[in-house]
């Protein structure tokens, strides 16, 4: 097994953008752009390494995340990973409006990659991380969107993944939830896990992790301690978010 | 949930008294077992339209979890035709509990009836496959597709006979798109072993499981070529 649980080798990508707007069929004739989103990304991750990455809307902290967890094919370059992933990219991946808190976590669970049993012997955990045991059996759709993000997190901390990519989730819920949800990134790290967060602002999360990877333009801009690339995405930003 | 099940049930049910009622009233003499031959066509004809709709439906509308991710695409098509699988045994109780209405028994030859919805529903999953990839791409396939099967209820032998049609001109026409048509095929099978009581010949048989293999394995084909772009083109 090698030491490194994600491995990128050059990694480019690009999307194929339409210029305007254009109803339907005309659309897959119209002239496209192409839009060039990850330019010769290399990067190594080490098992038990939390990496940041930073970077202003539309940098390809997202995309990178993606072709991580496989869902975006690279154009060109490899993409090596060592373990069990498990990518929080969307607040609550398949949950259902109309179902409630505990048929959400079932169904969510499961795509995830959780038993079945074991996310029942869990429930009453998750639903308590999440401060949300009055709500137990109203329909989703009633929750607030601030409700189903903490409920969404819960559930992702029960994913045991070897690596775990994170994006912008964070950014949810109260300050006494945020807090929480840092002391449940530390215990990840203590237990050796591999995680990547990925931010546009300077997050307290930040905090803990090893490197800090500052992107921009689809590129790697700078990589090193957290206080040394916040301080530089400080200066490089002129609308201090 | 169980609100749902009888809607499935409703459904053809009252398309079926519909036809029925309107279909009697015009014509002089309707031929013998008229009510068992309209059901038949009716419920294999709306087993087909959901089923294409659903899996027509069936990427897109999943596309949050397929952005955040990395699953089987197979998956969604897969789900949606085995989904219209339930909708069609409760179809089929609606078919059963309707035959006594018409003292209508059905003889032996309806043991061939699995062989027919087993055709339908390969025949499902590769219109699945198809429409699925290009409503990613093009949207308009949903109303388009729509229009389509709405033609295909006209075009199907279903509340017609095929010995209606007159020979020469637009007839034969009718009956060249017949050929081509399907689910016109799935349902002259279905009338044969329920209605008619004889058993298709061997090339019956052979012509309609050919055609909608070949249409299954075309769409595996196509859905495997593209399911790589997916997630980039939703």
């Amino acid at each position: 097994m090698s030491k490194y649980a994600i491995e990128l080798e050059k990694v480019s990508k690009s999307f194929q953008i339409e210029k305007s707007r254009r109803p339907s069929f005309i659309q897959l004739y119209s002239k496209k752009t192409k839009l060039s989103v990850l330019d010769n990304i290399s990067l190594k991750i080490k098992k038990g390494e939390v990496i940041g990455i930073i970077g202003r809307n539309g940098s390809g902290k997202t995309t990178l995340l993606r072709i991580i967890s496989r869902i975006y094919e690279p154009d060109s370059g490899k993409v090596h990973v060592n373990g069990k992933i498990a990518p929080l990219l969307h607040i609550g991946t398949g949950f259902h409006r109309e179902l409630n808190a505990k048929e959400n976590i079932i169904m969510s669970g499961l795509l995830l990659g959780i038993k079945k049993s074991e996310i029942e012997k869990n429930i009453p955990k998750i639903i308590q991380f999440a401060e949300l045991e009055k709500f137990t059996q109203m329909p989703l759709k009633h929750y607030s969107t601030g409700m189903r993000a903490r409920l969404a997190f819960s559930l992702s901390l029960q994913v045991n993944p070897d690596i775990l990519l994170v994006d912008e989730i964070l950014a949810v819920g109260d300050k006494k939830f945020r807090e929480k949800s840092y002391e449940a990134f530390l215990s990840f790290k203590e237990q050796g896990k591999t995680i990547v967060l990925v931010t546009h602002n300077i997050d307290s999360n930040l905090k803990i992790a090893d490197r800090v990877i500052f992107m921009k333009n689809g590129k790697i801009n700078l990589i090193g301690t957290p206080d040394e690339v916040i301080s530089k995405y400080s200066e490089d930003s002129p609308d201090k978010e | 949930m169980k609100l749902g099940i009888i809607w499935t049930a409703l459904e053809p049910t009252l398309v079926f008294i519909l036809l029925y009622v309107v279909f009697t009233t015009i014509r002089d003499s309707p031929q013998e077992n008229f009510g068992i031959y309209l059901l038949t066509g009716i419920i294999l004809y709306h087993v087909f339209t959901r089923g294409t709709i659903s899996g027509l439906t069936s990427l897109r509308s999943n596309s949050n979890i397929l952005e955040s991710l990395n699953i089987k695409k197979e998956f969604f098509p897969v789900v949606a035709c085995l989904t219209t699988s339930i909708l069609l045994i409760v179809q089929l109780g609606v078919f059963f509990g309707l035959m006594p209405f018409f003292q209508f028994v059905p003889t032996w030859t309806i043991v061939f009836l699995p062989l027919v919805i087993g055709l339908l529903m390969i025949l499902i999953l590769g219109f699945s496959y198809i429409l699925s990839i290009i409503h990613i791409y093009v949207r308009d396939i949903q109303p388009l597709w729509g229009i389509i099967v709405h033609a295909l209820f006209f075009i199907t032998p279903i509340f017609w006979y095929l010995d209606d049609i007159k020979k020469g001109g637009l007839g034969d026409l009718l009956l060249s798109i017949h050929a081509v048509n399907p689910i016109g095929q799935i349902v002259e099978l279905g009338h044969s072993i329920v209605v008619f009581n004889n058993i298709p010949t061997f090339s019956e048989w052979l012509y309609a499981t050919v055609f909608c293999f070949s249409i299954f394995l075309a769409g595996y084909f196509i859905f495997h070529k593209f399911e790589s772009k997916v997630t980039e083109v939703l």
